[in-house]
């Protein structure tokens, strides 16, 4: 190759680096503190406005991606039936309804979401590796499941900022499900493997719902009094 | 025997059969606290059905029935907040039971989650506001649906708004997003308004549209009156412009047209530049080679002038001009300013002399057949602006001022008199010798009447003279007689060499046709005009009568040597002072009159100096 055209090359993957950074720092317009600064302290209304954006774009890749494997994969398999009662995060107890959610106190509600987001760090590491093995995984399906993984993390940090400026000092929680179906994605058997994927799917939009709809209720609960 | 009748067959016998299977058609939630699930029955095999929904919570081994059968209609199950549980998955099935049996739906799969759909918005309230220095808008107003709880944060709703004008059927949508109201500012005035909102929680179902409302947009009365003015004011402005551009760049055109200038008399055809330069051939020309009818001005030029009847003898006949009480010859074409011996048309005398004659018969003008309209290559000669064409002829209107069956001398008739047959070509013909005519009669008593008196003579020899006229009858009407005709080739060699001449006045007509010619120069000037051209210095012979047809009897009248007489054979018609003399001159002249067309080789003219020689 010519030295220019490897000039050109080597350029337009710099600027494309660099805007990626720029995209990337200005994806979410509320200020973000520098890694490493301690005292950086963004409010609480702004915390809370970047977790429900967060919270909320998790779930809407989520229940594409769960309407999109159950139309290429699991229609007429009889999935829904068998994935009853199979998250590997009903373990946790959660409100069941907006009466027993506005009954709980925020930091343990807070604490719920922690544990929940920390629950799924692992399934979603794996699942997005593991979507491609699917046989014609739609190229949709692909980038949402590292998205989904990406902004999970994201997620993750918020809500422990949130729960350092509400509940300052409170004991750290490390709890979490540990998901163990890993062997499930990855067995031979076609069936296996698809309800396996099938109630990943379905437990990861019900999660990442149960997840919005708690902040949701903690940001109107706590930035607007309950008057949003 | 015994008698066991089955009772499903029994009612197998009648017709009924089990339920058919119901089938569950949707599950809503309004609020994601409650639901309602609704089925359709299937078929009842004929008997009363008895249908019941039972499910199953995610988690649960216990079997529920619906809690209520009624708050969401027939065929209806509603969950009220204590028997819904969220991010739990129900297993509803419809069993439907009769006497026959029974049959159940497909387990249907609820996730509360999944199946959100709320009310509609309420209270939509609309409001045109009006502020002063902006355009009116329109102010939509709404509540969000009584049921969901926004305050919590439990339901997060996005709105909906779309409006369209009454009669329009295309409605327009705006997305409001998580506010209670919204601003419509394109709006067309005076029209009446539809609007409809509805809303859609985070994660679920759009709402129906709420029931319409409508509003009334007020017609902008300022805004559009002030438009519409402005508008007028600047068209009126563009109008105003465009006109006056248009009036100066035309204005004159455009006076001219309302205003048109009264046209001057003119002869049509005649250029009056002809006169000033003096280009006499150019005026004969102009004058004598029209093919179109004379004009009044002709008309009103031909006063006394013969008319030619059309009558097998071909005799002419005074003219008795309707128009002689016109005093114009026609001096229009006539350039008053030369003294050149063209003759002034308008001579007082002249015309008075003549009206009294031609009153007894008004002869009509016949086309001489023998003066034919010859194809005078030079028509300019030809032309009746030759000044002795016009001399002689009006003489010779003199002299037949009687106008009788006799050949005497053609009075130039107007070209109204024409007869009928007469054509155009004779009209214009005529028109010329209007002209000509008048001066002639007024140049005869010149110094050419020389010419005068050979032209006279030619009169005897009468139809031969005739023949040989044709180019002469170019500038002359060819309308006049024979008589005439041969007058005025004769004339023509004299015209051409001839300066221009002093007229003469006609002092008076006799009742006879005599023309008494006195010379006009005579009063005005003085002899000495005489030897200002070699050609003045000819003798004029006057005539005293005529004698029969086409004898004219010459007098030599020393004391009225400019002028001539010459007396168509027309009439006998001797002058009152130029009897004594006229007798013996009279064979003379006749004699001459051949002689001299024979000296001059044929040519039908006169020499004059062959009647001086007769006479002497």
């Amino acid at each position: 190759m010519q030295p220019t055209a490897s000039y050109l090359r080597s350029f337009l993957l710099l600027l494309l680096l660099v805007s990626n950074l720029l995209l990337c720092k200005s994806v979410a317009s509320i200020p973000v503190c520098p890694r490493g600064s301690v005292r950086c302290q963004v409010s609480l209304p702004d915390l809370f406005d970047r977790a429900v954006m967060l919270s909320h774009y998790i779930h809407s890749l989520s229940s594409d991606m769960f309407h999109e494997f159950n139309k290429q994969y699991a229609l007429g398999r009889g999935f829904i039936p068998r994935a009853i009662n199979s998250c590997h995060t009903s373990s946790i107890s959660t409100p069941e309804d907006k009466e027993q959610a506005q009954q709980i106190h925020h930091g343990d509600l807070l604490n719920l979401v922690l544990t929940m987001l920390r629950s799924w760090n692992d399934p979603l590491d794996h699942l997005a590796s593991e979507v491609h093995s699917l046989p014609k995984a739609p190229s949709a399906l692909l980038t949402k499941a590292t998205e989904v993984k990406e902004q999970n993390e994201r997620l993750l940090e918020g809500i422990e900022k949130i729960v350092d400026q509400v509940h300052p000092g409170a004991k750290e929680n490390k709890a979490y499900s540990v998901w163990s179906g890993l062997p499930s994605l990855q067995t031979a058997d076609e069936n296996t493997r698809l309800f396996a994927f099938y109630n990943l799917f379905r437990c990861l939009s019900r999660d990442s719902h149960k997840i919005d709809s708690y902040l949701k209720l903690l940001k109107c609960r706590i930035v607007y009094n309950n008057n949003c | 025997m015994d008698f066991n009748i089955d009772s499903t067959g029994f009612w197998l016998f009648l017709g009924h059969s089990p339920p058919g299977k119901p089938e569950i058609l949707k599950c809503r939630s309004p609020e994601k606290e409650t639901f309602t699930c609704w089925w359709k029955p299937g078929t009842d095999g004929g008997l009363p059905t008895n249908y019941t929904l039972t499910y199953h919570k995610e988690g649960e081994t216990i079997t529920y029935e619906c809690p209520d059968y009624k708050t969401g209609g027939p065929n209806s199950c509603y969950f009220n907040k204590k028997h819904t549980s969220i991010w739990k998955i129900y297993n509803i099935t419809i069993n439907a039971t009769n006497q026959m049996g029974s049959s159940s739906s497909d387990p249907h799969y609820v996730d509360v989650i999944y199946i959100v759909e709320p009310d509609p918005p309420v209270n939509l309230t609309l409001e045109v506001k009006q502020p002063e220095d902006r355009k009116p808008y329109l102010w939509i107003k709404w509540l969000p649906p009584t049921l969901v709880d926004i305050n919590s944060g439990w339901l997060t709703l996005q709105y909906e708004i779309r409006l369209k004008p009454e009669k329009t059927a295309v409605w327009e949508t705006h997305f409001a997003g998580r506010q209670t109201q919204f601003s419509v500012l394109s709006l067309y005035s005076g029209q009446k308004y539809l609007v409809q909102v509805r809303c859609k929680p985070d994660h679920g179902f759009w709402s129906k549209w709420s029931p319409e409302s409508s509003i009334e947009i007020p017609s902008d009365f300022i805004v559009k009156d002030t438009t519409v003015w402005i508008f007028v004011a600047v068209l009126s402005a563009v109008i105003c412009l465009i006109i006056v551009w248009a009036v100066a760049l035309k204005g004159y055109s455009m006076v001219t047209c309302i205003f048109p200038p009264v046209p001057g008399p003119k002869i049509k055809g005649f250029d009056t530049r002809l006169l000033e330069k003096g280009k006499s051939e150019e005026l004969l020309s102009a004058l004598g080679c029209q093919d179109f009818p004379p004009t009044s001005d002709c008309e009103e030029l031909l006063v006394e002038f013969l008319e030619v009847d059309d009558s097998e003898d071909q005799q002419l006949m005074p003219a008795h001009s309707k128009e002689h009480r016109s005093q114009g010859l026609k001096p229009t074409h006539l350039d008053p300013d030369s003294d050149s011996g063209r003759g002034s048309c308008d001579s007082p005398s002249l015309l008075s002399e003549k009206y009294e004659e031609p009153q007894e018969n008004p002869p009509t003008f016949h086309t001489p057949e023998v003066i034919k309209k010859p194809e005078n290559p030079e028509a300019n000669i030809t032309c009746t602006w030759d000044p002795w064409d016009i001399h002689l002829e009006s003489k010779i209107s003199y002299f037949h001022a009687g106008g009788s069956k006799s050949s005497t001398w053609p009075l130039p008739q107007p070209p109204s008199h024409h007869s009928p047959r007469s054509s155009y070509h004779n009209m214009a013909d005529v028109c010329k010798l209007t002209v000509t005519p008048v001066n002639a009669a007024i140049t005869l008593l010149d110094k050419t009447e020389n010419d005068a008196v050979k032209a006279s003579k030619t009169v005897e020899t009468g139809e031969e003279e005739k023949t040989g006229k044709p180019r002469e009858m170019e500038s002359s009407p060819s309308k006049i007689d024979q008589d005439i005709a041969w007058l005025l080739p004769q004339q023509k060699p004299l015209f051409l060499s001839a300066k221009p001449l002093d007229y003469v006045e006609i002092h008076k007509v006799n009742k006879d046709g005599a023309l008494a010619l006195l010379p006009k120069h005579k009063e005005s000037s003085n002899k000495t005009e005489k030897p200002g051209t070699p050609e003045t210095s000819k003798e004029y012979a006057k005539v005293s009568r005529v004698i029969d047809n086409k004898i004219l009897v010459l007098v030599q009248d020393p004391q009225a040597q400019n002028g001539a007489l010459l007396e168509e054979s027309a009439k006998e018609a001797p002058p009152s002072h130029q009897q004594n003399q006229a007798e013996k001159n009279l064979a003379c002249f006749t004699a001459t009159a051949d002689n001299c067309r024979l000296q001059m080789g044929g040519l039908d003219y006169l020499d004059p100096t062959c009647f001086m020689h007769s006479f002497n």
